[in-house]
Order: structure tokens, then sequence, then C-alpha cells
């Protein structure tokens, strides 16, 4: 009798939890997610626009993006290590000084947008994300 | 190049701030793996680096990390065999269905609300880099973790491995442990696999026959180790070192397989002989190394990538509770309505509970395989290092609560007089 309690117990705390959970992947396919910018990304300048370079002291890769879903931090290769606060809505990314749209497939991701630099104009980029490193690298 | 005056200088400040913060605790009647993890996090950006920044970069510069990453995960390799060596399949012998409802019902609660909660936080805190299935998976399996080592420490603190509760909790922990671990390596390869050069058959087949040889052929030899300990009531230090390499390369096979070091180092450890001396001889050899010296540096390491507090506003503060609640819901509450239903008495299955919720260290060792490959972002990370800590924190204090010390020894009292 205890034995056939325990295996009624099992069945509906162990058995129909799966069953729920086979669920709940499946429900969760359908969830569209942040797409994802984390990385190093090389970015090239507009060579027409004027401060077409960038700052000087902007090494490639130029960005590094760390990103939790929505938010990203993004810390430019300028020898100070300067970071941003991002935040990404759909396919745009916002910074304080950046602006850009997110495009491209997960493997083929680019960053197309304007930056904002001390006494120029709006500058255009296009970024474009560098192969992940390996562990450890 | 390698900076020997920083990497030196990182491993004495972290050495010191573990010690003080563990004998804080201690005096708090927490463990002192406790207040290491807190150590840990006191000197990343959390505190140190949001307190004095310049003081922390001059500490801890980016550049000189992989090195402390590096010392991190050798001492890493050796706690999961230590962790694997001190299993014994014995600890479940004699529980028969209710250890095994209990021990599955605190797997499986858990893992099913991590994935519910995976429906929320997946389009807030992941990107379309990391599968929905991948995620889910990640967070069950984060939030049914037991922490294998803490509970035995908290319960030989307090007396209690002896006791019918005590030794069902090791019991439930084992099979928790196995269970975990077994489904850790499962998200790797399925994370890694979409990432990885090699065909996914390599990986699955490979880890197969890895397992098979493992259980079949090494463990056959490994009691030739046990036999020469019988005999000199010790090892000589060249026996010592073939242990050592066996690990390294048990550890090499599934990092190379595409599962992680940690895999092949617990294996090992689980595969060998389990006579008590024995065992006893090979835990103190390896364990004061590595929990003195190398495991407060990977507190000090995943302190420096956790950010609790920084950045993300207030949201970030509200999924952690929720994180919090359904990991002590799932955890807490699971086993101790599987033990009660299973005949516990109340008191006992809330203790078994509360200790089955302590997650410590097994669940950082976790959660940073799952920040390394790329399935939790940092922000995550985080907020699971918070739950960690909490819910291992809470352990000592909610238990003394539910079952006082003076009741304990009342109770043991009793037994004695009627055994006698």
């Amino acid at each position: 009798m205890v034995k056939n309690n325990l295996v009624a117990a099992y069945l509906l705390l162990v058995g129909m939890p799966v069953l729920g959970l086979l669920g709940i992947l499946e429900a969760g396919r359908g969830i569209p997610a942040p797409p994802s910018i984390s990385g190093d990304w090389a970015l090239e300048f507009d060579p027409a626009a004027p401060c077409a370079n960038g700052p000087a002291s902007l090494r490639q890769p130029a960005l590094s993006i760390s990103q939790s879903g929505t938010e990203a931090l993004i810390t430019m290769n300028d020898g100070h290590a300067t970071t941003l606060e991002a935040t990404i809505d759909g396919t745009t990314l916002t910074a304080k000084w950046l602006t850009a749209s997110i495009a491209g497939k997960l493997g083929a991701r680019t960053l197309e947008g304007k930056m904002h630099f001390d006494g120029c104009a709006p500058v255009a980029f296009r970024a474009v994300r560098q192969a992940p490193k390996k562990r450890g690298e | 190049m390698l900076d020997l005056f920083h990497l030196v200088l990182q491993i004495a400040v972290i050495l010191v701030a573990a010690r003080l913060v563990g004998f804080l605790f201690q005096k708090i009647h927490q463990p002192q793996v406790m207040g290491e993890m807190v150590a840990g996090i006191l000197l990343g950006p959390s505190l140190l680096g949001w307190l004095a920044p310049g003081v922390s970069a001059a500490l801890f510069p980016p550049a000189s990390l992989s090195y402390l990453n590096a010392l991190s995960q050798v001492g890493l390799v050796v706690f999961m065999f230590v962790v694997g060596l001190a299993l014994n399949p014995s600890d479940l012998h004699g529980y028969g269905h209710a250890a095994v409802l209990t021990s599955h019902v605190s797997i499986v609660a858990p893992f099913c609300l991590g994935g519910l909660t995976a429906l929320y936080l997946y389009p807030r805190l992941s990107d379309d880099g990391v599968t929905f299935t991948g995620f889910a998976l990640f967070m069950g399996a984060a939030m049914s973790i037991t922490a294998f080592p803490v509970l035995a420490r908290i319960l030989t603190e307090r007396g209690l491995l002896r006791s019918r509760m005590g030794t069902m909790a090791i019991a439930c922990a084992a099979v928790d442990d196995v269970t975990g671990w077994c489904i850790l390596a499962y998200i790797v390869v399925l994370v890694r696999v979409t990432h990885a050069a090699r065909p996914a058959w390599v990986t699955i087949a490979g880890s197969l026959a890895y397992v098979l040889i493992m259980v079949f052929v090494v463990r056959r030899i490994l009691p030739a180790f046990e036999r020469e300990f019988r005999k000199r009531d010790r090892l000589s230090d060249n026996l010592v070192a073939v242990i050592v390499v066996l690990v390294l390369v048990s550890a090499l096979a599934t990092e190379w397989l595409g599962i992680h070091l940690l895999f092949g180092a617990f294996l090992m450890g689980a595969i060998m002989p389990k006579t008590p001396e024995f065992t006893h001889y090979l835990l103190h050899k390896f364990e004061s190394v590595t929990v003195v010296l190398l495991l407060p540096l990977f507190f000090a390491f995943t302190g420096l990538r956790t950010r609790i507090g920084v950045g993300g506003g207030r949201a970030i503060w509200f999924y952690s509770a929720i994180v919090i609640v359904v990991a002590i819901t799932g955890k807490l509450g699971g086993s101790m309505f599987a033990a009660r239903l299973a005949g516990m008495p109340w008191r006992e299955a809330a203790s078994l509970g509360i200790l089955m919720n302590t997650r410590g260290l097994m669940e950082l060792v976790i959660l940073n395989i799952g920040l390394d490959i790329g399935v939790i972002s940092p922000a995550m990370f985080s907020i699971m290092v918070l739950m960690a800590l909490v819910t291992t924190f809470m352990t000592t204090p909610l238990l003394e609560w539910v079952y006082p010390t003076r009741l304990l020894r009342a109770q043991m009292d009793e037994v004695h007089k009627n055994v006698a």
C-alpha cells in the first residue's frame, strides 16, 4: 500500500513536472530575444566625412560589447577603456554618443549608425563583429 | 607577459581577505566557505571596484586576470576530483523509495520552476545567440544543484551527519550532484556543438566511450593504489603524482571531447576506491592546498566577474528577487514536500529541504561554466551568484530555527538511552 502510494507520488511529483518541462521548452521556442551583439567589433568610418578616422587613440577592434539582454556595456579600445551604457530596443542600439541599427544574421552581424565626437559633426560608421575568442585567450 | 609581481600580490590580498571574512562569518555561525565566497564578491566591482575604482584597477588590471583564472581553474580541477572522491555510492544503500522520491523531486521541482522562470527572463536577460532550450535547461540545472561539500560540512558541525535526516540529506545530495552534472554535461554539449568545428556525433559517441572506459577499465585498475596504501599505510609521492596525472588526463579528455575539464576530474574522483581510510588519506592530501590556496582564487575570480547592483537599475533587483524566490520554493519546498510524503515528520522534512537548498560553491562552479560558454549573460550570472549566496547564507540560521540544537541533542540522548 505504502509502495503504491510512493509510486503514485513519484508519477505526480516527478512524471508530471517532466511533462510540464517539455511543454515549457516547446512554448519557449517562439519567444524572441534581443539580437546578440556581444563581442569585439572592428569599426570602419565613412572616409568622406570629417573626423573620418575617429579619435586618433581608437585602435581595432575598436569596440568591445558585453551584453545582458536589452542592456549592454560598450568599452572603447581608446587606451582609457572608456565605457558607455547602452540599450537595445528592437534592432536599435543607443548609447550616450552612439546610435546604430543592428543588421544581419547571427553569424554575420553588423552595426551601422552614427558616432558623435567632440568638435565634429556625427560620423557615419559600420562595425563588423570579430570571430569570438576561444576560452582562455 | 606574465606580471609575477601583480599575480603574487593578488594571491596575497585574496588569501588575507578570504581568511579574514571567513573568520568573521564563523563568528556568526556560518561555514568558513560562505565567508570566502563573500570575500571574493567584496574584492570585485560590487564593492572594491565601486568604492575605490583606482585601487581595484591597480590591483586587478584586466590583462593580469587570465593568470588568476588559470590558477583558479587548476584549483577547481583538483576540487572536483575531491568532490567526486567524497561521493560514496554506499551512502544511497538502505534508503529505498523514500530517498529516490525525495532526491528526484528535489531536482525536478526546481528544474521545472527554473524553466518556467526562463520564459520570463529569456527575452529580458538573454539574446538570440543562445537558444531558449539551452537557456531554460541551464536555469533549471543551476536551480536544482546542491552543494554537497558545504552540506556535509554543515551536518558535521551540527553533529547531524549520522542522524536519519543527515544521512538522507547526504544520500539525496549525492544523487543531485551526479544528476546535476550529467544534465550540465548535456547542456554544455548542446551549446558548444552549435559553435564547434567537431561534429556532434563525435562529442556524443566520444563521451559515451569515455564514460564506459572510465567505469569498466580504469575503475578496475585503481584498486592497485588502495592495495599499495594498505601495505605501507601511505602512498609514495610518485604514486600520488600518478593519481594527479590520471586526474589531469581525464580532465583533458572531457575538455577535448567538448564537455568541460571539470567533468573528467569529477568522474575520476567518483570511480576511485571508496574504503574510508584510503578516501580520508587522499582527501587529506588534496584538500588542504585546494581549500586554503586555490579555491579562494576561484571565489575572487568569480567576484571580479560579478556586478551585484552595478547597472541595470531596479529591474535587476526585481529579477534577482524572482530568481531567489523561485530557487527557494523549488528546492526547499520541493524537497520538504517530497520528504513529508515519503513519511518523514514535518520538522525533519523541513530541515531536509533547508539543507538541500544549500547551493554554495557548486553553484558558483556551474555559473562560471555557463558564463564561459555564453549560455548566460553577465547580468544573469550576477543574479544567480546573489541567489547562491542568499540560499547558502540562510541554511544555518533557518536550520537552527526549525531544528534547534537543544532539541537535536535531547533526541540524540533519547536514542542513546533506548539503545543502552
